[in-house]
C-alpha cells in the first residue's frame, strides 16, 4: 500500500518534471532546429527544417560577424573572470565565517545590500573608474567588475558555516595556516558547490551585453559573442533565423560545460 | 592539486594584466579640451586614421563595410577610416552617453551614426561639430547642403542648429496584400482609418482583422500631424526641451483616440504590437511600418502575394497626407585634430554621395537623402523594378515641413507609456476621456522629472 503510494507520488512528480524539462528545453530545441531552415520554411509553423544539411545560416553568421575570434574573447573572459571572482568570494567567505572582528555584521550587510542595486545604475560609475585605471579596451577591463560577487560569498560563508568548528580548530592545532585550511580542509568540502557556482558565474559572463560592448568601444576585436549576435539582427530586416544559427553556435560552450559538470551541479543541490 | 590551482590562477592573472597592459597603451582616459587648431594640415600630406561608429547590421552592415573599404581604397588622401559597428542605435547613444558623464573624450568618435535617440545627447555633448559648424569652417558649402531633400534634412535639426546630414532616410507607409484584399471583395484600397471602419461596419461577417497595431511616439505623432498637431510643445522638442503636451487643447489626441476605439469596436483592428511576419506570412492585409523594411517585405513576399505599397493610412477624409522622417543621420565630433575634421568631413561627402545614397538605399529600402542621389540612374532602376519603393519618396516630398518627428529626453519611458496607454484603453474599455486625461498626467511627468534631473 506504501509502496503503491508511493510509487504513484513519483509518477506525478516525474510528470511535472518531465513537463517542467520540455519548457526549459524547447526554446533550446527550437533554435537549434531553426538554424537549419531557409527563411521561408521559418515562417511556416513546421518545427522540423526541410533538411539538417542546409548550413546557409551558419555560414552567412560566421561571414558577417567574427563570430569565432568574440567566442575566444567570450571564453577568455567569462573563464578567467568567474575563477577570479571564486578566489575572491572562498576567501571573503572564509573572513566571513569563521573570523570575528569589529563591525563584521555590518560590512557583511554593507556587502549584502550591493545585490540590491541593478547592474545598469553602476554602468557610468563602473565606466568612469575602469577608464581611469586605463583598462579600456582591454579584457581585464571587461572582467573587473564581475571579480566580487555578493551572493556568491553569501552563498560559500553559509556552505563554510556548515563545516563543523572542530575541523577547523583541530587544523589550527596541527599548526595549519589560514590558506592550508582553505585549501585543504573547505575547499575539498565544497567542491560541488564551487563548482555550481562557476558554472552559474560562466553563463552570466557569457550571456553579458552591455558591459562588454561599451568597454571596448575602440578595440571592436575584444568584443564578446553576444554583441557579436546583434550584428546579425537589424532593423531593417528580421533574418530570425540567421541569429538563430549564431545563437546555435554560442550555445554550444555552454552546453559543454553543462555536460562537463552537470554531475556536480546535481551533487551540489 | 593546490599547486595546480595556484599556477593556474598565476597564469590567468598574469595573461590579463599583460593583455591589459598592451592594449591600453595609448589608451588614456584624458579630459582634454578640444583645442583651436593651431595650423591647419593638408589632407594627403601624412596619414591619419578616423573612428566611424555606426549601427548597420545584417545586411546593412555588409553594405556599411563595403562602403568603408572602398574609400579606403579610393580616397587618395591617405584618410583610413575605421569603423566600428556599436550596437542598434539605442546601444550607441548609451555609450555616449556614458562616455560623456565620465568626461572620457579621447575615446569618442570623429564621426557617427546616430538616429533619433542621439539628437539630444549629441548636442549636449560639448564635442558637437554641427553641420552650421562645418559650414562656417569651410569644410562643406552651401551647395552640398543645398542637394539634401529638405524634409529629410530638417529633421536633424535641434534647437534651429543643424547637427547632421540624413544617412538613411526612412518614413512610415502602408504596405498592403492585394492579392489577399482582392479576394475579400472590396472595391478599393482604404487610405483612412475611418474608411477601415465604415467598411467593417458595413459588412459584419469579415472576420479577418484589417491592422495590428499599436500607437507609439512616432506613429501617434505621425496621426496628430495629419491633423495638424504635435504631440509636444516646442515643435515636437525639435526647439528646445519640450514642457507639456500639445495635443490635448486643440482636441487631436481625443480626436484621434475616438478613431481608433472605433477601428477597434468595429473589428478592423488588432490591439497588438505590429507584426511583419504576420503580413509577410499573408495573415493580415496591412502593415504600417517604416519604409526602411521595404527591401525585406518586397523580398519576402515576390512569390506568394502581390504587395502594394501607399502613404502612411490617415485618420479620416480631412487629415493631411503624410508622416514625419526618420532614420539616421551623420554627424562629426570636434576632436580638435584639424586634420582628423578635415578627413571627417572627406568622409562625410563620400557618405551622402549619389552612389553610396543609391548603393545604401537600394540594399535597404531606404530613401535616398539628396535630389541628385534619388535622380541617379541606379536608383530609378530600383524604383522601376519594385515600385513599392516610390510610396516613401513620395510621401517624403509630399509631407509639410512642419511635420516633425518627437525629440524628447525621456524617449524610452515616453514610447512605452504611450503604447500602454492606447492599448490600455481597448484592452480595458477606458474612456477617451479618461484616456486622454490619464496620459497628459502620465507624459507631463515624464517630461516634468526629465527636465527635473537635467536642470
Amino acid at each position: 500500500m506504501i509502496g503503491s503510494k508511493r510509487k504513484s507520488s513519483d509518477i506525478i512528480i516525474e510528470i511535472c518534471a518531465f513537463a517542467l524539462a520540455v519548457i526549459v528545453v524547447f526554446p533550446v530545441i527550437y533554435c537549434i532546429f531553426a538554424a537549419f531552415k531557409t527563411h521561408s520554411e521559418f515562417m511556416s509553423p513546421a518545427l522540423l527544417p526541410e533538411s539538417f544539411g542546409n548550413l546557409n545560416n551558419f555560414r552567412n553568421a560566421l561571414s558577417q560577424a567574427p563570430l569565432m575570434r568574440y567566442m575566444l574573447n567570450s571564453f577568455i573572459v567569462s573563464f578567467a573572470g568567474s575563477l577570479v571572482r571564486l578566489v575572491f568570494s572562498v576567501l571573503a567567505a572564509y573572513v566571513f565565517a569563521y573570523f570575528d572582528f569589529r563591525g563584521k555584521n555590518v560590512v557583511f550587510f554593507l556587502l549584502l545590500g550591493t545585490m540590491m542595486m541593478p547592474g545598469d545604475i553602476l554602468l557610468s560609475t563602473n565606466y568612469s573608474t575602469v577608464s581611469h585605471l586605463g583598462l579600456l579596451n582591454t579584457y581585464t577591463g571587461i572582467c573587473i567588475v564581475s571579480f566580487v560577487s555578493a551572493s556568491q560569498v553569501f552563498m560559500l560563508r553559509q556552505k563554510f558555516m556548515t563545516v563543523p568548528r572542530s575541523y577547523i580548530d583541530s587544523a589550527k592545532l596541527d599548526g595549519c595556516s589560514d590558506i592550508g585550511i582553505v585549501t585543504k580542509i573547505l575547499i575539498p568540502i565544497s567542491r560541488s558547490t564551487l563548482i555550481t557556482l562557476f558554472t552559474q558565474s560562466f553563463l552570466t559572463l557569457w550571456n553579458s551585453y552591455l558591459w562588454p560592448l561599451i568597454i571596448t568601444a575602440s578595440k571592436p576585436e575584444y568584443r564578446t559573442i553576444m554583441v557579436g549576435i546583434t550584428k546579425l539582427n537589424s532593423w531593417e530586416d528580421s533574418n530570425y533565423e540567421l541569429v538563430l544559427a549564431g545563437v546555435t553556435i554560442s550555445l554550444i560552450p555552454s552546453l559543454i560545460l553543462f555536460v562537463i559538470m552537470h554531475n556536480s551541479f546535481k551533487k551540489a543541490q | 592539486m593546490k599547486k595546480t590551482l595556484t599556477a593556474i590562477i598565476a597564469l590567468l592573472l598574469s595573461v590579463l594584466m599583460l593583455a591589459s597592459c598592451g592594449a591600453a597603451s595609448g589608451n588614456t582616459s584624458s579630459e582634454t579640451q578640444p583645442s583651436e587648431p593651431e595650423q591647419s594640415t593638408e589632407l594627403g600630406s601624412t596619414d591619419v586614421t578616423i573612428t566611424f561608429w555606426h549601427s548597420a547590421s545584417d545586411q546593412a552592415g555588409v553594405i556599411m563595410d563595403e562602403i568603408v573599404k572602398s574609400f579606403n581604397e579610393t580616397n587618395g588622401k591617405n584618410i583610413t577610416v575605421n569603423a566600428v559597428y556599436q550596437g542598434q542605435y539605442s546601444d550607441a547613444t548609451s555609450l555616449l552617453q556614458t562616455m560623456l558623464s565620465a568626461k572620457n573624450y579621447s575615446d569618442l568618435p570623429d564621426i557617427m551614426q546616430t538616429d533619433a535617440t542621439g539628437k539630444v545627447p549629441y548636442y549636449n555633448s560639448g564635442r558637437a561639430l554641427t553641420i552650421d559648424d562645418a559650414l562656417s569652417r569651410g569644410l562643406i558649402d552651401s551647395a552640398y547642403v543645398g542637394n539634401f531633400i529638405p524634409a529629410a534634412l530638417s529633421n536633424w535639426k535641434f534647437s534651429n542648429v543643424q547637427l547632421g546630414v540624413p544617412f538613411a532616410t526612412s518614413t512610415t507607409v502602408t504596405f498592403y496584400n492585394k492579392t489577399l484584399i482582392d479576394s475579400m471583395g472590396w472595391d478599393h484600397i482604404p487610405e483612412s482609418l475611418t474608411d477601415l471602419t465604415a467598411i467593417y461596419n458595413a459588412d459584419p461577417s469579415i472576420e479577418k482583422a484589417a491592422l495590428q497595431a499599436i500607437p507609439n511616439t512616432p506613429s501617434l505623432a505621425n496621426w496628430l500631424g495629419q491633423d495638424g498637431s504635435y504631440l509636444v510643445d516646442q515643435n515636437n522638442g525639435t526647439e528646445g526641451n519640450a514642457t507639456k503636451l500639445e495635443c490635448i487643447d486643440n482636441g487631436a489626441l481625443e480626436k484621434f483616440l475616438t478613431v481608433w476605439k472605433e477601428l477597434y469596436e468595429s473589428g478592423a483592428l488588432l490591439n497588438e504590437d505590429t507584426s511583419k511576419d504576420t503580413f509577410i506570412a499573408g495573415n493580415i492585409p496591412f502593415l504600417i511600418t517604416s519604409s526602411s523594411n521595404t527591401a525585406a517585405i518586397v523580398s519576402a513576399t515576390e512569390e506568394s502575394f502581390e504587395t502594394g505599397a501607399m502613404g502612411m493610412l490617415k485618420v479620416d477624409d480631412s487629415s493631411a497626407a503624410g508622416a514625419t522622417v526618420s532614420g539616421s543621420c551623420i554627424v562629426l565630433f570636434d576632436s580638435g585634430d584639424d586634420l582628423k575634421i578635415k578627413a571627417s568631413a572627406e568622409f562625410l561627402k563620400y557618405l551622402t554621395s549619389d552612389d553610396v545614397q543609391a548603393k545604401f538605399a537600394s540594399g535597404t529600402g531606404y530613401i535616398p537623402g539628396t535630389y541628385s542621389s534619388v535622380d541617379s540612374a541606379e536608383y530609378q532602376k530600383v524604383i522601376e523594378e519594385h515600385p513599392q519603393y516610390k510610396a516613401a519618396y513620395e510621401q517624403l516630398m509630399s509631407t509639410p515641413e512642419n511635420m516633425k518627428s518627437v525629440t524628447v529626453g525621456p524617449s524610452a519611458d515616453f514610447y512605452y507609456a504611450i503604447i500602454d496607454s492606447v492599448s490600455g484603453m481597448l484592452s480595458n474599455n477606458a474612456s477617451v476621456e479618461d484616456t486622454v486625461a490619464g496620459m497628459n498626467d502620465q507624459l507631463t511627468l515624464l517630461l516634468e522629472e526629465y527636465a527635473r534631473n537635467n536642470s
